[in-house]
């Protein structure tokens, strides 16, 4: 009650500055970019502050970490961009924030992302870029900050919690068969958000298709403590790449592969003896396909992914979303998205198989209202299903206000 | 031959009946020099974007007719920056905003005198998406896609204005006589006014401190 109390309060002290952000905002953008060297070298700060309410009838779902029913999550985002001549481009994203994901920990303030790109041509047919940065995989990364996205939490896919552990390797099948047993954030999804990764990668354009290719410290599914290159070296690299075609402007398809170790130093003792990090892979295949026209545009990834799990085999997962956005008025929009992910069966270790995870599906819904071209406000109701499960349905409401400067 | 020379007085008369206003606006030092987040872009294309160096719009405030033909004007989305970047209409005019980058545009504005939104669009689709300006005010032109592009329709209650060099040199011809107020644009925070009386065929001189 106190949260919803204080979000009104935020929003009624924000009202004035609403009927005028437009142009003090513009303003703001205007002071936080620099030029020199006769505008061959160019700097902008810009920012993302984000207000975040979530609500959930059960226990948070996803990639959410709190145990309150209702719980606020502010985040600041800090950007760095600098254009220095034709050719190289940085690019840099500083948080402070309660956690990479909603939590309700302490505050804390990290380096998300830095990266240098090297353009040596300017018809868009090569670009080197190292750095910490998203992955190249599937085609969410490209709306995945508050203001683009049209939902408040990504694609179930990014997002949901599987039994892979990437500290601690299971004894054995049966252990494995157990499922999420210890603290919710012991565990992986298949791709964590934007995997932030540290790495190096090419891509370009030829013709009507374009590529990628990466070479990363860490795995899609590694949490964001592995991003670093300061916590995590290339012992155990993740190599991806992609593929797209662009008949035209409206339509977008891409396939990308990407296989790497997803374990982590800790898990090194709990492995059989005689085998290493390295043998044990996720592997995954992605396809993509993406159309915009008018107010309409239409999102849709498939990922199928196989985790090499010790004592057990491979645990495979598919899953898919489809994902629209309609603008219904200049500065009203809605989405809607369907998910589902399902698991394939492994051991149990008793003589039978068993899945490895919930078949789960889940519809998102969302409407954002942009009150100027520099604040929004976006609302989302989520519906969840997991079989096997006694109470199978979950909801959860959020809401989040958004600042853009 | 006695023709020509009749024409040839008659076109020399008016010419010299020209009411003009010339002059000087003094211009803001700062300058646009947009820089493109291309942090999430698979894609890079190498090249730094022009900049735009301020100009002002100069325009005589009174009662004028309105245009007795529809009027149609164009901003072209281009090197993904709007061309040109500041433009005077009068009331009633019809601005076409093709789109001749190899990218979409979304370009949008949520200004009170104009809120719109042309979505995303090829450059062959036609009809070319276009918008009639019926409200005098300054629009701010924004891309949905592209955050940098920044482009301004002025829109305004006269046919009489014109855009300033960048050295903040103008020149209105055409104008009627009597007495009227002389407004300088520079920026959405900053017209500059004085009022000029016009004498037919004479050219006054105003300058913008």
């Amino acid at each position: 009650m106190i949260s919803r109390h204080a979000i009104c309060a935020i929003l009624l002290a924000m009202t004035p500055v609403i009927s005028h952000g437009e142009d003090v905002l513009d303003r703001v953008e205007e002071a936080l970019t620099f030029s020199g060297f006769d505008d061959q070298v160019r700097v902008r700060f810009s920012g993302l502050l984000s207000l975040e309410y979530y609500h959930h009838d059960q226990s948070a779902t996803n990639l959410i970490f709190s145990d309150a029913d209702n719980f606020l999550n502010p985040r600041l985002s800090l950007f760095f961009d600098a254009q220095l001549g034709p050719q190289v481009y940085l690019f840099a994203q500083s948080r402070v924030d309660r956690g990479f994901d909603p939590a309700d920990h302490d505050a804390e303030m990290r380096l998300d992302e830095w990266a240098v790109r090297w353009t040596p041509w300017g018809d868009g047919r090569l670009s080197v870029q190292a750095g910490q940065f998203s992955t190249i995989v599937g085609n969410y990364i490209e709306r995945h900050l508050a203001w683009e996205n049209p939902f408040i939490t990504p694609p179930l896919i990014y997002d949901q919690i599987t039994a892979i552990y990437d500290a601690e390797a299971p004894g054995s099948a049966s252990v494995f068969a157990e499922g999420i047993t210890d603290e919710k954030y012991d565990y992986n999804p298949v791709v964590w958000g934007p995997a932030y990764t540290s790495g190096l990668s090419v891509s370009g354009q030829l013709g009507k298709f374009d590529y990628a290719a990466e070479f990363k410290n860490a795995g899609l599914s590694s949490r964001p403590e592995s991003w670093s290159v300061t916590n995590v070296r290339f012992d155990h690299p993740t190599i991806s790449a992609r593929i797209g075609y662009r008949p035209d402007l409206a339509w977008k398809f891409g396939i990308s592969a990407s296989e790497g170790a997803y374990f982590t130093d800790h898990a090194a003792g709990d492995l059989p003896s005689g085998s290493g990090l390295n043998d044990y892979k996720q592997k995954v295949l992605a396809q993509d396909v993406s159309f915009a026209w008018r107010h309409w545009q239409f999102w849709a990834e498939v990922y199928e992914a196989r985790f090499e799990v010790p004592y057990t085999g491979n645990a495979d997962t598919v899953g898919y979303y489809l994902e629209a956005k309609y603008k219904f008025a200049p500065q009203l929009f809605g989405a809607l998205r369907w998910n589902q992910m399902f698991f394939g069966d492994i051991p149990n270790g008793q003589g039978g198989t068993q899945p490895w995870g919930r078949d789960t599906w889940q519809l998102d819904t969302a409407v954002t209202y942009r009150m100027t071209p520099h604040m929004q406000m976006k609302l989302q109701y989520s519906l969840q299903h997991q079989s096997q499960l006694a109470d199978a349905y979950t909801h959860l409401l959020a809401a989040q206000f958004t600042v853009r400067f | 031959m006695k023709t020509i020379f009749a024409a040839a007085f008659l076109a020399a008369s008016f010419a010299s009946a020209d009411t003009v206003i010339e002059g000087h606006v003094e211009l803001p030092k700062t300058k646009s020099t947009p820089v493109m987040a291309k942090r999430y872009d698979i894609v890079t294309k190498g090249g730094v974007l022009s900049t735009n160096p301020p100009v002002a719009v100069v325009y005589l405030e009174g009662s004028f007719a309105a245009p007795s033909k529809a009027q149609v004007r164009q901003i072209v989305q281009k090197d993904y920056l709007f061309h040109p970047s500041l433009l005077p209409v009068q009331v009633g005019t019809r601005v076409e905003f093709p789109n001749q980058d190899d990218a979409y545009h979304n370009v949008f504005s949520f200004s009170p005198a104009k809120r719109f939104d042309l979505g995303r669009y090829r450059p062959e689709d036609k009809p070319v998406p276009s918008q009639v300006f019926d409200k005098a005010g300054m629009i701010t032109l924004r891309c949905d896609i592209h955050e940098h592009m920044r482009g301004i329709i002025l829109v305004l209650d006269t046919p009489h204005f014109v855009v300033s060099g960048t050295n903040g040199s103008f020149k209105l011809t055409g104008l009627p006589a009597g007495s009227f107020k002389l407004k300088a644009w520079i920026n959405s925070r900053k017209t500059l006014e004085q009022t000029v009386h016009l004498i037919e065929g004479s050219t006054t001189k105003v300058h913008f401190p």
